[in-house]
């Protein structure tokens, strides 16, 4: 036992130990108020926002592409709405019975039932949606509509199909929607400072981008805007209700300069043979026909088409995906040639009355070879006049022979030869306007005069597009201007460009003009077949695009017995003479002859486009 | 005051600032937990059946006198131990550890029971002895405090074990436990560190405190919790999201929002100011039970007052503590507001036990 003196230290001792432990719990009770007052108070802006980052998940919600139109407000590229029945999985306690209840309303094909038991708990967890059944018939509706009330969880909604209402004729011009890669994806995204998160579809197909033709090259146009459906979420992400809803902007409308009726004429004019055709509205450079042959189906492109279907395309000899209009490369053979005649007039090597003797070939002065036209004997005295209506070679070697090849190539390339002809093209070819540089780097041989020779018939290394061609044409009708190509019909004046020459008058230009018109009202001309053809006078030139070089008729009657191995045709044209209105460029490979074969159609596209 | 009511010859033993601030704490208590258990009105209820329960304990508890707890301290601890090894052998496993013990209508949590018995044993066991107090009693106490310790530690419950420890060396220290050796056993604690590490801690607690130190060792595992936690308490500002709008809470961000995070429910709901609020009674509570300290009858007494309030403000401050994240997650309750029987019964005994030592005065004098 301790006695009172003890007991007093006792109780002192006591006192001052539980004072140290609450002053010890004091400090840390300071510090934990201190603590809950810099998180409540200093740093309650971050907290807050990240509070709110925890219970708020955006989903974003995907616009409707743009339609296309043609220039008279026909639609050629469509969203065509299917009615779907949709789900919500988490809504139904179970599944199998459901489905076994709904099939007796609706059929439910085997795949997609797979794919919904598939996914349907972890939809469910998530508060999201299934398709159980895309585009959904009349009857079917129909008979929702009247049962549908035993399926509070289930209902009908609208979900869209891009659709080209003319898939073949337009499967170049407009091109394909598909599916979107990854990075495209967060391109897309970025652009709008969004990030790559869930999304309510529009479209039956989930994300859609375009990936040739006008789909491709106006796609930040179509597309649209994402917009955005913002919901609260628990920590597991089940989405317990909408918070806000910012409307998708759907993509922007196309009115483009393409003719439904002319390009269905050329498609049917073609028949299936490989080439391409291409028209212009003189007036604005706007493309109104732009066509490749053969085709394919657009909307089975992007909608779906069997892997057989596909590997067949992709192995036809013919080479439907092939977009010869703006990547196939002819040489532009005789057509070349009122270039190379305007030349001689501006560098003041020839006038309208400088004349030659064709004796049928050219002799090159340095080593005696000899250039041979297509005419045997040939066409005696010519001009430049008559040159062009009778397609002299020799005129226009002898011509060429005495152009400096630099100034050459500097003027043709003025005519869009090796030059960007369009503005909104997709992924189109430059051709090859070659020159002496060129030919060294890449041939390792020096320019020989020949080649000059050559370029003046447009053989030789010398390659252009039908889209090059037919913006040679436009500039050839419009007199010198220069005016870019582009599928929308707009204001173009001010990017025309007045070709830059020194010594081609107005009367130059229209008596060029006119032996253009002769190629085809002359009795000699080498289109003169095409006469009882045309509704108006039209200028052309045709060309005929040897492939392989012969000496004789008889040569190459031995060669053509391969297809392959025949001559391309070729032609340009505008009209009405003479105020041209549409000039047109049409090449069919192995077609041989060019006024003859390529003429007919380029004469019905501009019939068509006169006409309307 | 305390006081003593006296009915003919039947005394009422009673303080009513620890019997008011207690009640309160307790219906604040349900109050948050409807908001923290999102409206489960069976969780209410049970909680509410405790409350009750608990209230008529802490009433009944102090009706004895502290002679009667001095003289029966033995077998309460007996009896507690019994509990605890029963756990170790018929407990339920619940997430790996085996802290409960079926008795049918309620699963009792045996080391909540220790807790109390053992602070009580110790100050019986010391009241008596000289200052300062000797080096076999010293270690007598300590073997019995590590014992203790490593039973609920096995179970294993690293926090409860701690809040035991704590306990006891509290009493061992107000009944006089001398300096050097104090400042002896820091030093020999400090230099057997990395041993305890080694070989006490269980994986997962030392992760939990690996974690404390670089919370971004794991921003999913265990400081997942604590970064949630603190959401919920920074978003809460000044004032506070308003009753059952803390999104955090309620969209199941906050993990264990009605057992050991329920603090931060409030302080998301309440903001700030409510904190304070909350807190000014938890701090009436631990002035009201220093005041009762010195004014206890005997050292008996005193060293019970001081051990069970220091239990009570430890469980308190480890709880905050880790809620906030300036200590470690260990698994502690918040008293009297956080969801669960045994914790919330057994701070009701302990002030029950409190008030029974402060209100009884020795008529006469020995």
């Amino acid at each position: 036992m301790i006695d009172l003196e003890e007991r007093f230290i006792e109780k002192k001792s006591f006192f001052s130990r539980l004072v140290i432990v609450y002053l010890f719990f004091g400090f840390l009770f300071i510090f934990f108020l201190y603590t809950t007052y810099s998180l409540q108070v200093y740093e309650y802006d971050d907290y807050e926002v990240a509070a709110l980052k925890n219970k708020t998940k955006e989903v974003l919600v995907q616009p409707v592409r743009g339609i296309i139109y043609d220039r008279s407000g026909n639609i050629i590229v469509n969203n065509v709405p299917s009615y779907d029945l949709i789900i919500k999985p988490s809504k139904i306690k179970n599944p199998d019975n459901f489905i076994f209840e709904i099939s007796k309303i609706i059929d439910i094909d085997k795949d997609n039932l797979d794919y919904v038991l598939e996914n349907f708990s972890l939809k469910a967890n998530y508060n999201r949606e299934l398709i159980l059944k895309r585009n959904l018939s009349q009857e079917e509706i129909a008979k929702f509509e009247v049962r549908g009330y035993k399926f509070p969880s289930a209902f009908i909604d609208v979900r869209y199909s891009r659709y080209n209402n003319y898939p073949k004729l337009f499967s170049h011009a407009t091109g394909y929607v598909g599916g979107v890669s990854n990075d495209e994806l967060v391109d897309i995204l970025d652009s709008q400072s969004l990030s790559q998160i869930e999304t309510i579809f529009k479209y039956s197909n989930g994300y859609q981008i375009g990936k040739t033709g006008i789909e491709k090259s106006y796609d930040k146009k179509l597309r649209g805007k994402f917009g955005k459906k913002i919901y609260e979420v628990d920590a597991r992400g089940k989405l317990l209700k909408e918070v806000d809803f910012i409307p998708p902007l759907d993509g922007d409308n196309l009115y483009t300069s393409l003719d439904i009726n002319t390009q269905q004429i050329a498609y049917d004019q073609m028949n299936n043979r490989r080439g391409a055709v291409v028209a212009v509205d003189l007036d604005s450079g706007a493309i109104v026909t732009y066509l490749s042959t053969p085709s394919f189906s657009a909307n089975e492109i992007s909608n779906g088409i069997s892997k057989k279907s596909f590997d067949a395309l992709l192995n036809d000899n013919n080479k439907p995906f092939f977009d010869r209009a703006s990547q196939g490369r002819y040489s532009p053979a005789s057509t070349i040639k009122p270039a190379i005649g305007l030349f001689g007039l501006d560098t003041k090597l020839i006038d309208w009355d400088f004349s030659i003797t064709d004796p049928g070939y050219f002799v090159l002065p340095e080593d005696q070879r000899i250039y041979r036209g297509w005419k045997e004997g040939g066409h005696g005295k010519v001009n430049l006049n008559k040159a062009m209506v009778v397609s002299s070679n020799t005129f226009f070697f002898s011509l060429a022979y005495k152009s400096d090849v630099n100034q050459l190539i500097n003027f043709l390339s003025n005519f869009g030869f090796g030059e960007k002809v369009c503005s909104d093209c997709f992924n189109p070819d430059q051709g090859l306007l070659p020159n002496p540089e060129w030919k060294m780097n890449n041939l390792n041989f020096g320019w020989f005069k020949g080649d000059t020779v050559n370029m003046g018939v447009g053989q030789g290394y010398l390659s252009a597009t039908p889209l090059q061609l037919a913006y040679y044409a436009s500039v050839l009708a419009n007199m010198g201007k220069q005016k870019k190509l582009t599928f929308i019909k707009k204001d173009n004046s001010n990017n025309e460009m007045d070709l830059p020459v020194n010594n081609i008058s107005n009367l130059d230009w229209k008596r060029l003009h006119a032996s253009m018109i002769g190629v085809i009202e002359s009795p000699i001309g080498t289109a003169k077949r095409l006469q009882e053809l045309k509704n108006f006078k039209v200028a052309a030139k045709s060309g005929t695009v040897e492939l392989v070089s012969t000496q004789t008729k008889e040569d190459y009657e031995i060669i053509r017995q391969n297809e392959g191995n025949r001559d391309h045709a070729i032609i340009i044209a505008f009209g009405p003479m003479p105020n041209p209105k549409y000039a047109v460029s049409v090449v069919i490979e192995n077609g041989e002859s060019g006024g003859s074969v390529a003429g007919p159609v380029a004469i019905a596209v501009l019939n068509s486009l006169v006409q309307e | 005051m305390k006081k003593k009511l006296v009915f003919k010859n039947f005394s009422i033993y009673f303080d009513q600032y620890l019997f008011i601030s207690i009640t309160l704490l307790s219906v604040i208590g349900l109050f948050f937990l409807y908001s923290a258990s999102q409206g489960d009105l069976n969780t209410i209820i049970k909680q509410s059946i405790f409350v009750g329960l608990g209230l008529v304990l802490m009433f009944a508890l102090s009706q004895p006198d502290p002679d009667f707890y001095k003289l029966f301290s033995g077998l309460f601890i007996l009896i507690a131990f019994t509990l605890l090894i029963a756990t170790m052998i018929f407990g339920k496993e619940i997430n790996g550890a085996k802290r409960w013990l079926n008795l049918g209508f309620f699963s009792l949590q045996t080391s909540e029971i220790i807790k109390i018995a053992l602070p009580i044993f110790l100050a019986s066991y010391l009241y008596n002895k000289p200052l300062p107090i000797s080096l076999k009693h010293t270690f007598i106490t300590l073997f019995l405090i590590i014992l203790t310790f490593y039973l609920v530690y096995s179970q294993p419950d690293l926090g409860t074990g701690l809040v035991v420890f704590m306990a006891g060396i509290y009493i061992l220290f107000l009944a006089g436990l001398s300096w050097r050796f104090i400042l002896s056993s820091f030093g020999l604690i400090i230099l057997s560190l990395p041993f305890l590490w080694n070989n006490f801690l269980q994986p997962f607690q030392r992760q939990r405190i690996l974690t404390f130190i670089d919370p971004s060792q794991d921003p999913f595992g265990s400081s997942w919790n604590i970064t949630q936690s603190k959401i919920a308490i920074g978003s809460g500002g000044m004032s506070g999201k308003g009753y059952q709008e803390g999104s955090q809470a309620h969209l199941n961000f906050l993990p264990e929002a009605e057992t050991d995070f329920i603090f931060a429910v409030i302080a998301e709901e309440f903001g700030f100011i409510g904190v304070c609020l909350l807190m000014s009674i938890f701090i009436f509570i631990l002035i009201r039970c220093i005041y009762l300290a010195f004014n206890a009858r005997d050292r008996f007494c005193r060293l019970t007052i001081g051990g069970l309030s220091l239990v009570f403000a430890s469980t308190l401050f480890i709880n905050l503590g880790m809620v906030v994240g300036i200590l470690p997650v260990v698994g502690m309750p918040m008293p009297f507001i956080s969801k669960g029987g045994s914790s919330l019964l057994s701070f009701y005994i302990a002030f029950g036990i409190i008030i029974s030592m402060a209100t009884h005065k020795k008529l006469m004098q020995k």
